[in-house]
């Protein structure tokens, strides 16, 4: 009885931590390419004279472009598929939430020691982008049209990359449990193996450049996002910052195994998603951005061959 | 201020409309959001679709035959909206002010098509007027209800 | 796979020195403005006790800002700065030097905001004989002085007594009663040395 309350209010407040720490990451991955690119980015700490009027600091600004999206009127458009375009946005938030539940948070294992849990939290990974291609398909808009055949082609292959990688290490360690996993010793050779492709499956989950065509700016208006707005669109952020959150505490649980075990490790847990989003901010400002074919051949000839290899040689 | 309403000041997303012109003052918008003038510092975002926006930014004279797409666009953005005219020919038609019944082509300024809350003169004005502007229509934003 | 380190090296070169100007923040001052040139046309500026009222500018602007209106015995210039592309043309035209564009370019107005004009309100002169207002005091003065200033002395005094004469009366009514208030130039004719 005490145990499972214990579960249930650990629940909750990873939750919130999961929230918190997805903010910070998304900022994070915003102030890094603007220093990278020699700007300033969102103000970590605002300057004195304007402190009155723009606040005292922007860390939390992800958040703040979320609230401001629940305050702004929704528009339908007639021409969609009403129910569909209403509620995906609010399934692919569930399953976000649902995802984060099963990866442990130093000092919170959650629901990581049920069987198979990694392959649940991979489906539910998966099951919150799938939504997030339904709803805009739903919207009746040809730029969502071809945003979203452009994010089904890439879905295809960075989620076949992601699963091979997830399962090489699956392999390696003998278990599908993410709690087992997390507390086997560690094994530097397959952590960066295993962990630069994950790392490369990961850029196409998380739209990061060279794999942002799907929502390419300006180039098909907003890609799969253009018709939705207000109280929509913030859910649709929200989710992308749980899954945000997801992905780098699942690398963290399979591939740094004792980081995400107990909250002794918690500093180090904090300073390896932090290098985690530095490498993925670094990555997003030194490349362009791809054409859907070329992404294709890449993770076709590139990434594919190299996880299946890896699988090989573990098995061997 | 209450919290929705705070987060309407720290997050203003702009949606650029070139309405006809010579492209000067989008030059100087693109000036304002590069890393000399960088707006981001505030949570200002240039968004791809008016559905995204709180702030429409209009530039150029507005031609006859444009007329029909600025109220569409205008009418694509959620309230609570503020629309920000940038430029003399944004703001009073400029050099092709012309009311003679003989003008085929020009309108003129935006606001004889949509409502305007700041208006920004300049041809084409500096970047530090324009943010300038926008800042001012950041505050009128948060004076609006949604 | 150098061209790819440069690459890197130059993009972590100024992780810590951004180039963004502070603006609108005014704590660092020199890093507040982009560099702003010494003749930089800003909001135009009519000085009052110079204008004389002549319209030139009217005629110059290019954006058909300038409005004159003339109205019972004012005259109001008006420069609505909405359609002001300044470029100072009317800064050019005025033989005065009246009109100045500033340095000020960092307006931005609300909707119907009064500022959004530069007027400039001057007396017109009424005819003493129809009643129209034909021409401001100050040009009339101004262009006392300034024929002053490179007349031959010899006509000086007829031309002083004339211009004070004939001043009053607009050009119609001095044709009409050309006969009356003696204009024609006959006068200077018999003068010596002319």
């Amino acid at each position: 009885m005490v145990n499972e309350f214990i579960l249930l209010l650990s629940m909750l407040v990873v939750v919130f931590v999961g929230l918190f720490l997805g903010v910070i990451y998304s900022f994070l991955l915003r102030k890094i390419s603007a220093r990278l690119q020699w700007r300033v980015g969102p103000l970590m700490s605002v300057y004195s004279d304007l402190r009155p009027l723009l606040g005292t600091t922007r860390v939390l600004q992800p958040l703040y472009d979320v609230m401001k999206l629940f305050g702004k009127e929704t528009i339908v458009p007639e021409v969609s598929r009403r129910r569909l375009f209403l509620y995906s946005p609010y399934i692919s938030l569930t399953f976000a939430v649902l995802a984060v539940l099963f990866i442990p948070f130093p000092g919170a294992p959650l629901l990581s020691s049920t069987p198979y849990s990694l392959i649940l939290a991979s489906y539910l990974l998966i099951g919150a982008a799938l939504f997030s291609v339904l709803g805009p398909v739903a919207s009746g808009s040809p730029w969502a049209a071809v945003g979203v055949r452009r994010e089904a082609e890439l879905f295809l292959v960075s989620e076949l990359g992601f699963v091979l990688s997830i399962f090489s290490v699956a392999i390696a360690r003998g278990s599908l449990t993410i709690w087992e996993i997390a507390n086997s010793p560690p094994r530097p050779i397959l952590t960066a193996v295993a962990g630069a492709l994950m790392l490369a499956a990961m850029l196409g989950k998380l739209h990061i450049k060279p794999f942002d065509m799907p929502e390419a700016e300006a180039e098909i208006v907003a890609g799969p996002y253009t018709e939705y707005s207000g109280r929509l669109l913030g859910t649709y952020y929200l989710a992308r910052i749980f899954i945000l959150y997801g992905l780098m505490a699942l690398f963290v649980s399979l591939l740094l195994p004792p980081l995400s075990t107990s909250i002794i490790w918690l500093p180090a847990y904090l300073v390896s998603t932090l290098v985690l989003v530095f490498l993925l901010a670094l990555i997003q400002v030194l490349n362009p951005r791809y054409r859907i074919g070329n992404a294709l051949i890449w993770y076709v000839k590139i990434l594919i061959p190299l996880s299946i290899l890896n699988i090989v040689v573990l098995v061997v | 201020m209450g919290i929705i309403e705070r987060a309407r000041v720290y997050s203003p997303w702009i949606y650029h409309l070139h309405c006809g012109g010579c492209n000067g003052c989008d030059i100087e918008i693109l000036a304002a959001l590069a890393p000399r003038f960088d707006v981001e510092r505030f949570g200002i975002q240039l968004v791809p679709s008016p559905r995204h926006a709180d702030i429409l930014v209009a530039t150029g004279c507005v031609p006859k035959q444009f007329v029909p797409m600025v109220k569409r666009v205008y009418s694509q953005v959620p309230e609570p909206k503020v629309v920000v005219a940038v430029g003399s020919c944004a703001c009073g038609g400029s050099l092709f002010y012309d009311d003679s019944p003989e003008n085929y082509a020009i309108l003129g300024s935006v606001d004889r098509v949509i409502p305007v809350d700041v208006y920004v003169p300049g041809c084409a004005p500096k970047p530090e007027a324009i943010i300038n502007g926008i800042v001012q229509a950041v505050m009128k934003l948060n004076h609006k209800k949604g | 796979m150098s061209t790819e380190f440069k690459l890197l090296k130059r993009v972590l070169s100024r992780y810590s020195t951004p180039m963004t100007l502070n603006y609108p923040s005014s704590v660092v001052p020199e890093r507040k403005y982009s560099q702003i040139p010494s003749g930089l046309r800003g909001v135009p500026e009519r000085d009052r006790d110079k204008c004389i009222g002549c319209r030139a500018c009217y005629f110059a602007c290019s954006g058909r800002a300038t409005e004159v209106i003339d109205e019972g015995n004012k005259r109001v210039i008006d420069i609505f700065l909405f359609r002001c592309t300044f470029c100072a043309h009317c800064q050019e035209a005025c033989p005065e030097e009246a009109i100045k564009l500033t340095e000020r370019f960092e307006v931005a107005f609300p909707r119907d905001e009064p500022g959004a004009h530069v007027s400039t309100e001057l007396d017109l002169l009424t005819c003493e004989r129809c009643g129209r207002p034909y021409a401001t005091k100050r040009m009339l003065e101004r262009t006392y002085e300034r024929l002053m200033e490179k007349i031959d002395p010899l006509v000086k005094e007829t031309v002083s007594n004339d211009y004070r004469k004939l001043i009053g009366y607009c050009p119609d009514c001095r044709r009409a009663n050309s006969v009356a208030l003696d204009t024609h130039t006959k006068k200077y004719v018999w003068l010596e040395g002319v």
